[in-house]
């Protein structure tokens, strides 16, 4: 079946080229991880939107290291691409991708994670403190805003987690009756998720709700709920399969979506603006969007 | 003359154990001290105090009329004291030269000058006459040329006083002749000497001095010309030896093992065969090839041709395991490499190689009648040790080489090859050594015994084989064989 | 054996310990009953893990490979559940293809003489990919057939109010204390790890037990896959990263030497409920993300130390 598919869409791509009887514009995606199914979305969207406008798209996987990154840059920069779509494993430890980008005059279009230097024409991503606030809200709504409050934090340092938490204790902050009672990193892992969210529970013997930086953690969470047998809502960030999958199933009551597919596609309609010399905004937000049953 | 070196009330424990109990002796420049004593008796101790290895607990040492302390080996090596150590402190991944030089690299802006490395360590080397390569890994060379580099790197400290702990005991005759030459020289030049050895003959040959050692406290002092051998063994053992070499002859039996033009790596075409109930020396140089043919027909080197017959049926024998399974045992030269694990216990140690014994069909080990073994043998052989559950690195040389034969008794072998066996074993364990095997003998093993110490090889084998170059030159009988017949035989092919 | 002995011998256990009073002084829900049970429960994956290790290490070797061995056997598992497999086949299956994958590792060690650290750093790096090959990067769901109850049972129910994964932990560690102490198998173990070359010398199929060994810790790297996969009713493509450092730290709070020859089974038991402890303590004394790493390096380092001056002194 698959190969029958790739069949189907190399005489896709071949029919595109000669339709457009030029070989077509090549753009690069290097991507932080493909061990992500948030980023497996993501690089599906845009492989996708490259497809349906005509360009040939090349994906390197940098698998979360940042020199791997860096290599997969220098790669792509010596083949001929018209634009660098970058979705970087660490804020800082991009510049360095970026700035060789600068130095061939590849322009840079960042995706989801933004880079703290070099020149980055465009910077696509969905806005990570207002989906925590997001979340923050629909928790208050939902326990009428009074109750006990756990929070499970990304990998410590990066700006997802940042962005996220900052949002969320902006939003519970801001109610009197919510308090959080603890506030713990899980990593992004579901395994680690699981395991402090039973250690939370050990400690404390009365939570509400959870907020999870991402659903991978939440997934975890709900384990440990419902081994514990409370009644305790867990709210979980991203929009992955699973997620929603426990979202319909009722076990989680919602999910912060963090449009992936549509931060691929924006990026390279972004590059194709680039490409055919219109302006481009310095930040397109993607929207979120609330996944509840 | 005025003394080079001083010991005076000298006092040393380890953990409670009072070791050396008020030592005194005196170093001469331009002469050498024998150093005589049982293992055990404190000797290393003493000569790591004078080298700052050890800290003496009370007592005093004066150098060159000077009281002085030295708080680690750095500071008696600037002093101008070396040591040549019983085990050999070199790097093998290292070159020659390197090991020569190690530590105090001569450096010019912070480069280090290897020329002038290479030419000091050639030059140290020709002084031993030896050709070995500078630039040579250390670890290819022969354990008899390492323990010349070791000497060469003694000497090129200039030292004036210069302590040589059994720095014989890997080298063949003839090196040792060229190391009592240099000694010779050293003693011309006005250096001070230490000599420890279990060749006694040795020390009568090149000491003008002796001082005896028995348990912790100098027993004698004084010019070797006042002293007999006999006088010096009962000093060190504390009574009469009256018969070194207790030689028991015995009826041999049928032949059991047959070796026929067998090659390896060291030796090509050896045939010979061994009798049930027979002692067979193999005499020879090192690196004559005995301790590659004694592996090779145990299975731990790898043959290359001719064939191999236990009581006639011819065998094949690729590792150790088909070794001990045709019962054979091998006790090697080298304990601390390949005879015992230091650092496991006395019980399981010997009972390692036969621990199939012990177990049933489902891998289970049978630890009781394990231990009824172990104590048994540790009773038979008299083992000096605390209990079987005591560390094997915590026993003296002796006792670890009584552990190493037991281990390999323990399957039941019909033929023991004994590499080495007394090598770093005081007088008295040597002489336990020597009735087990005229004991095993008599029970009819067939043993090959290698050993390098001729007077021993002489006065326990029933016949003697001699190898030079990888090729067996020579064979003797018990009657036949001398010292010097057995000599030429052994340089025959160099 | 007096006090002052067993005190040296269980340094580990002294430290458990210590750290347990001190942790039930900073927080009242530490010592409850049910706390207990969930560090047990948490700490299994982490001893089972650790407990092959223990053989590696004590032949000299290492093994950097059970994580990713971890990952591909849940994923494997987690395939076959949803395939409807019998559990108890299931089970079988996806330990025999751990063992197999170490196997594979300790032959390639044995027979081409490569160092452990690069055969298995080899090992962990293709079965990470394997991993991700086999499960498209996304998880597997252990499915909706009724063997799929079963199984999340196997990882998170209960008998006589003991949590499984502790109870299959419990029954590894008596095999492998067993194994160790009472078999020819252990011996030779300890024997490979104290002198290679004696242990050749002394008739050790070191070959053989070397195989043994890396097959032991791969087994149980997958067994330990089984029930994390369990406990959470799907495979995680990216489980297990960086537990192979957690199995060794065990092994060496255990009191076990990297340089092989000696340690001991009960001694990683207790170096990996050190580990877990700190893990729990750090989440119900809600310590700060920031620090928490700090403070478990801090204790691995002081363990270490005190064991090492120990051994010094002795």
């Amino acid at each position: 079946m698959k190969k029958l598919l790739g069949i189907a869409v190399g005489t896709a791509m071949l029919l595109g080229t000669t339709a457009h009887s030029m070989a077509a514009d090549t753009m690069a995606l290097v991507v932080s991880t493909l061990n992500n199914p948030f980023f497996v979305t993501l690089k599906d969207g845009a492989e996708a939107k490259a497809e349906e406008m005509g360009y040939e798209l090349l994906v390197l996987d940098s698998q979360n290291d940042p020199a791997k990154e860096l290599s997969n840059v220098e790669d792509v920069l010596n083949k001929d691409i018209k634009v660098l779509l970058i979705n970087p494993t660490d804020s800082d430890a991009v510049s360095s991708s970026i700035r060789a980008a600068n130095r061939k005059d590849i322009p840079v279009v960042t995706l989801d994670r933004g880079a703290s230097r070099g020149d980055v024409v465009s910077h696509v991503a969905s806005d990570n403190v207002l989906g925590g606030e997001m979340a923050g809200k629909l928790i208050i709504d939902t326990l009428g805003g009074e109750g006990k409050v756990v929070e499970l934090e990304g990998v410590p340092g990066t700006s997802a987690a940042r962005d996220r938490g900052e949002g969320f204790n902006k939003a519970v902050g801001a109610s009197e009756g919510i308090e959080v009672v603890a506030s713990q990193p899980a990593d992004f892992d579901r395994t680690k998720g699981l395991n402090v969210m039973e250690n939370i529970l050990q400690a404390q013997p009365e939570v509400d709700a959870v907020f999870a930086h991402n659903d991978e953690m939440a997934l975890g969470a709900i384990k440990a709920v419902q081994a514990s047998g409370r009644d305790i809502v867990v709210v979980g960030f991203d929009g992955t399969s699973d997620g929603v999958a426990a979202v319909e199933d009722g076990s989680m009551l919602a999910t912060v979506a963090q449009q992936a597919g549509m931060i691929g596609a924006i990026g390279v309609m972004t590059a194709d603006k680039i490409i055919n010399g219109e302006s481009v905004e310095s930040y397109t937000p993607v929207p979120l969007k609330l996944v509840t049953k | 003359m005025a003394a080079l070196l001083e010991l005076n009330d000298i006092h040393k424990s380890f953990s409670g154990v009072h070791v050396l109990k008020s030592v005194g002796m005196e170093i001469h420049p331009g002469r050498a001290v024998g150093l005589a004593g049982e293992n055990g008796a404190g000797k290393s101790t003493l000569m790591k105090i004078i080298a700052g290895i050890y800290s003496r607990d009370a007592g005093t040492v004066r150098y060159k009329g000077q009281e002085v302390t030295y708080s680690n080996a750095r500071q008696a090596i600037d002093a101008g004291i070396a040591v040549i150590h019983q085990e050999l402190n070199l790097l093998p991944e290292l070159s020659v030269a390197e090991n020569i030089f190690l530590g105090r690299e001569p450096t010019r802006m912070g480069k280090i000058q290897w020329d002038y490395v290479r030419s000091e360590s050639r030059k140290w080397l020709e002084a031993l006459k030896q050709k070995i390569d500078p630039d040579a890994p250390l670890g290819t060379l022969s354990i008899a040329q390492q323990q010349m580099v070791e000497i060469a790197r003694a000497l090129s400290l200039n030292a004036e006083v210069i302590i040589m702990d059994e720095p014989t005991d890997a080298l063949t005759d003839i090196e040792a002749k060229i190391l009592f030459d240099v000694v010779a020289d050293l003693k011309q030049q006005g250096k001070g000497l230490v000599f420890i050895s279990h060749r006694l003959g040795e020390i009568f040959e090149i000491c003008e001095d002796i001082a005896i050692l028995r348990d912790g406290q100098m027993v004698h002092t004084g010019p070797t010309s006042q002293i007999t051998e006999n006088d010096l063994i009962r000093h060190m053992v504390g009574r009469e030896l009256s018969d070194q070499y207790p030689f028991v002859p015995a009826q041999p039996g049928k032949i059991r093992l047959e070796v026929e033009k067998l090659s390896a790596k060291g030796f090509s075409e050896v045939s010979f065969s061994a009798r049930a109930g027979e002692v067979v020396g193999f005499s020879g140089l090192v690196g004559a090839g005995r301790t590659e043919l004694a592996k090779a027909i145990f299975g731990a080197n790898h043959i290359t041709g001719g064939t191999i017959k236990i009581d006639g049926q011819p065998v094949t024998i690729a590792n150790p395991r088909q070794g001990i399974a045709n019962h054979i045992g091998y006790v090697t030269e080298d304990r601390k490499s390949e005879g015992l694990i230091q650092m496991h216990s006395v019980g399981e140690n010997m009972s390692l190689t036969g621990l199939s014994k012990f177990t049933n069909r489902f891998g289970v080990v049978n630890r009781t009648s394990a231990f009824i073994t172990i104590d048994e043998f540790v009773k038979a052989f008299s083992i000096k040790t605390q209990s079987a559950a005591s560390l094997v690195q915590n026993l003296s040389g002796g006792n670890q080489q009584k552990v190493s034969i037991a281990k390999s008794l323990i399957p039941g072998p019909r033929i023991l090859i004994l590499d080495e066996p007394t090598r770093g074993v005081d007088v008295g364990a040597k002489r336990e050594i020597y009735s087990l095997i005229n004991t095993l003998k008599a029970e009819g093993l067939c043993i090959l015994l290698i050993s390098s110490d001729m007077p021993e090889l002489l006065g326990i084998s029933d016949r003697v084989l001699v190898l030079s170059n990888g090729k067996l030159t020579g064979e003797f009988s018990r009657e036949e064989a001398d010292q010097e017949s057995i000599m030429r035989c052994a340089v025959a092919g160099q | 054996m007096n006090i002052k002995q067993f005190a040296s011998d269980n340094k580990s256990l002294i430290g458990l310990i210590i750290l347990m009073v001190l942790v039930s002084i900073a927080n009242a829900n530490f010592l409850g009953v049910d706390n207990m049970l969930n560090i047990l429960r948490q700490t299994s994956i982490n001893a089972i893990i650790a407990m092959g290790m223990t053989f590696v290490i004590i032949t000299a070797g290492i093994d950097l490979s059970v994580g990713s061995i971890l990952a591909f056997a849940g994923a494997v598992c987690a395939s076959l559940i949803a395939a409807d497999m019998p559990l108890v086949v299931a089970l079988v299956m996806t330990i025999a293809v751990g063992a197999a994958l170490g196997a594979t590792s300790g032959t390639i060690i044995s027979f081409f003489n490569v160092q452990p650290f690069i055969a298995t750093l080899v090992a962990m790096t293709m079965i990470r990919g394997a991993t991700l090959v086999y499960t498209e990067g996304r998880p597997i769901s252990t499915g909706s057939f009724d063997v799929a109850e079963s199984f999340y049972q196997f990882g998170a129910g209960y008998t006589f109010g003991v949590p499984n994964p502790v109870i299959v932990a419990a029954v590894v560690f008596l095999v492998c204390w067993f194994v160790l102490t009472h078999t020819k198998l252990g011996r030779y173990v300890y024997a490979i790890g104290g002198n290679e070359n004696v242990a050749r010398l002394s008739g050790v199929n070191v070959t053989a037990v070397k195989i043994s060994v890396f097959a032991i810790s791969g087994a149980l790297a997958a067994l330990a896959g089984i029930i994390l996969t369990a406990r959470l009713e799907s495979a995680q493509p990216t489980a297990g990263l960086g537990y192979e450092l957690d199995a060794i730290a065990a092994v060496v709070l255990g009191g076990t030497s990297l340089m092989g020859g000696r340690g001991r089974i009960f001694g990683t038991i207790i170096g990996a409920l050190i580990i877990g402890v700190l893990n729990n303590a750090l989440n119900i004394m809600d310590v700060s993300s920031y620090y928490q790493q700090i403070a478990k390096g801090a204790v691995i380092l002081l363990a270490v130390v005190v064991d090492s001056r120990g051994k010094a002194n002795a």
